[in-house]
């Protein structure tokens, strides 16, 4: 039989029960909408969390001394930073590349001592597009040179310290021999990110002021930060840059650096994708008992089409193509009830305040917003729309192939 | 009629068929032969049980002899796979059932055009035939209604065009009238009629109406799966 003919048999196979192919449709529409805003959700907000991460740290590609992950002291720094900031600039993918000591330190007042964490940077070379807190700066600016004699404080970091701005404030750091070395600094800035290891623990610091503090050549840092265009590409930017880095040098991805954040992201997919696996069972569900029992209440009209002439095998394609029919249409529904609110929640986003706070949380040092945003990755939706379309087709499997063993004599009953 | 007659169309030699109902074996045919030529009117009747419907269901391959040999055009249906009997069903046999049993979500037209499409006959040729065909059995300008738009004879007429459709080399013909009245019969009946007479269609009906059995040009009587009356009615 043309296939065209089996085709519109089972288009109007499909409808002949309105109220069961509704019901089921909606099934695959709401677990369509359900996969793609809970992907979209998490597509959006690790990437972002992932960016972020980037812009808090050593960007999405990290080039540091090779032992420096395992060792991190300041004996184990890059001496040719420029060479490779060059080098990775050639890079398509690469958007930004910059340089910075990274490292701990003592900071005291007059009031007391407290541990942070430090980065050093070069203001005229940063922005927020590379480093996220920037843009956290509450009171003062940014320095005005990277020979300046300021120092950014977390809030909370300076609270405890007692400063202000302008307050005096002394950083201790080990230099690459393991000697204590002090530097002295005015509070220029105060950072207020919501995320309280930041606030109570980190402090930003000129790039050449430390430099000439730890007895470092204008080449030499700690790490060279590399920025991208899309954070999925980060292994094979890596990949790349690795190649024209040296041998003294690693090439780390941000996962790799961060492993906390990573491991958050692999639990929070590996979770998401066992729920959308058991959406995917509850829609194979329905659209089975569907075209079971719509095969089971159709037994005599196959018998009778056995009886006229329709193979086994025709009868199989029938109920496939009524699948693939429910199949096409309930995607075609996810498309429809999805866009509104997909469109509202990437636009507007979800505020989840109320339930986890103005400030939102933090992951390995990283603040995740409270508004939930969505953004799914192409390839996430045809991912999406692939795996409902075979899930339909699996569940039209059985019902196929029981309407093709049919039995005329024992379904027709002829007297 | 003699020339005519000389070529079977269906051949059943010693037949049998034994259903299990329970503990109990029920013989439904005990070693029944006979030959259906090409171009008969025949009409098979007897008592309920005596194996009317087992020997519809044999000769369309819905169901398998017990023992003996059925033969449709020459081929013997035991040789046969799945596959093959559907092609046989397909191409050798047309049904019409009592209940009509046409396909509800095509219409008129392509109810009648199924089989010639399973077939994989070309779209024009179907609808020049499918067209002809309506018009013989009287129901042009209905081709695109659905079957609860007809009545009950209508839908039967749609069945008849169906089962002639593709050319069978026999129609089965289950109690075609027992579900419609008398005036409607007699309609159903003269078309069939006319299709046995102007283009040597082979039927064979299971029936208790007499307005067949009156119109039928033999019949066969059978009672506790044997033939016990197989006449020829010359005057027809």
């Amino acid at each position: 039989m043309e296939g065209s003919n089996l085709g519109v048999m089972a288009w109007r196979n499909i409808w002949r029960n309105l109220r069961r192919t509704v019901l089921t449709i909606s099934s695959i529409a709401f677990g369509t909408f359900l996969a793609v805003i809970s992907t979209g959700i998490q597509d959006r907000n690790f990437s972002e969390m992932i960016d972020l991460a980037a812009r808090m740290g050593g960007g999405h590609v990290t080039i540091q001394h090779k032992e420096y992950q395992d060792y991190p002291t300041m004996s184990r720094t890059i001496e040719n930073c420029k060479e490779i900031t060059k080098s990775a600039l050639k890079d398509k993918q690469v958007k930004h590349v910059v340089t910075r000591i990274t490292g701990h330190t003592m900071i005291s007042t007059a009031k007391g001592s407290y541990g942070a964490g430090f980065m050093a940077i070069d203001p005229l070379k940063e922005d927020d597009k590379t480093l996220s807190i920037i843009k956290n700066i509450v009171k003062g600016s940014m320095f005005a040179t990277s020979m300046d004699r300021g120092i950014i404080l977390g809030e909370r970091l300076a609270k405890n310290l007692g400063a202000k701005m302008g307050s005096k404030v002394v950083y201790t750091m080990t230099d690459r021999k393991g000697e204590i070395v002090r530097g002295l600094a005015h509070v220029s800035g105060i950072i207020r990110t919501g995320a309280p290891g930041i606030d109570s623990g980190l402090s930003i610091l000129p790039i050449d002021s430390v430099r000439k503090i730890l007895g470092f050549s204008e080449n030499e840092a700690i790490q060279v930060a590399v920025f991208i265009e899309d954070q999925r590409k980060s292994k094979q930017v890596a990949k790349r840059l690795s190649k024209k880095s040296g041998t003294g040098s690693a090439t780390l991805t941000w996962n790799e650096v961060n492993p906390e954040l990573a491991g958050f992201i692999s639990m929070k997919i590996g979770g998401a994708i066992f729920m959308e696996m058991l959406i995917a069972v509850l829609v194979a569900a329905g659209i089975f008992n569907t075209l079971f029992v719509s095969v089971m209440e159709r037994l005599r009209e196959f018998g009778i089409m056995m009886a006229i002439g329709f193979s086994p095998g025709s009868l199989f394609r029938l109920v496939m193509l009524e699948s693939l029919w429910l199949g096409l249409v309930g995607l075609v529904s996810g498309a429809i009830v999805t866009a509104g609110p997909y469109y509202y929640l990437a636009s507007k986003g979800l505020d989840m305040t109320a339930m986890i706070g103005e400030g939102g949380s933090e992951v390995a040092g990283v603040a995740i917003s409270p508004i939930f945003h969505v953004g799914i990755f192409p390839e996430h939706a045809a991912l999406i729309a692939g795996a409902v379309f075979i899930t339909t087709m699996i569940s039209g499997l059985y019902p196929a192939w029981r309407a093709g063993r049919v039995v005329p004599v024992d379904t027709i009953k002829l007297v | 009629m003699n020339d005519i007659k000389q070529v079977p169309v269906v051949e059943l030699k010693d037949v049998t068929r034994t259903y299990r109902q329970g503990d109990v074996d029920v013989n439904a045919l005990r070693g029944l032969t006979l030959t259906i030529n090409k171009g008969e009117f025949t009409a098979v009747c007897g008592p309920s049980g005596s194996g009317k419907t087992t020997i519809l269901n044999i000769i369309g391959a819905l169901d398998v002899a017990s023992s003996g040999k059925v033969s449709v055009e020459g081929k013997d249906l035991s040789s046969l796979n799945r596959r093959e009997l559907s092609i046989m069903r397909r191409d050798s046999i047309g049904f019409v059932f009592q209940a009509y049993n046409l396909i509800p979500v095509l219409t008129a037209y392509e109810n009648a055009e199924i089989v010639m499409s399973l077939q994989g006959i070309a779209a024009d040729e179907r609808r020049n035939r499918v067209m002809d065909l309506l018009s013989e059995v009287g129901l042009e300008g209905m081709e695109d209604r659905k079957p609860h738009q007809l009545s009950g004879g209508q839908q039967q007429r749609i069945a008849i065009a169906r089962a002639i459709a593709a050319n069978p080399a026999v129609i089965l013909a289950d109690e075609p009238t027992a579900n419609v009245d008398s005036d409607t019969a007699d309609k159903l009946l003269d078309i069939m009629e006319t299709l046995n007479r102007k283009r040597g269609v082979t039927f064979i009906f299971s029936t208790h109406d007499p307005k067949v059995m009156d119109r039928a040009r033999r019949i066969v009587r059978l009672i506790d799966g044997r033939v016990v009356i197989d006449e020829n009615r010359k005057n027809n």
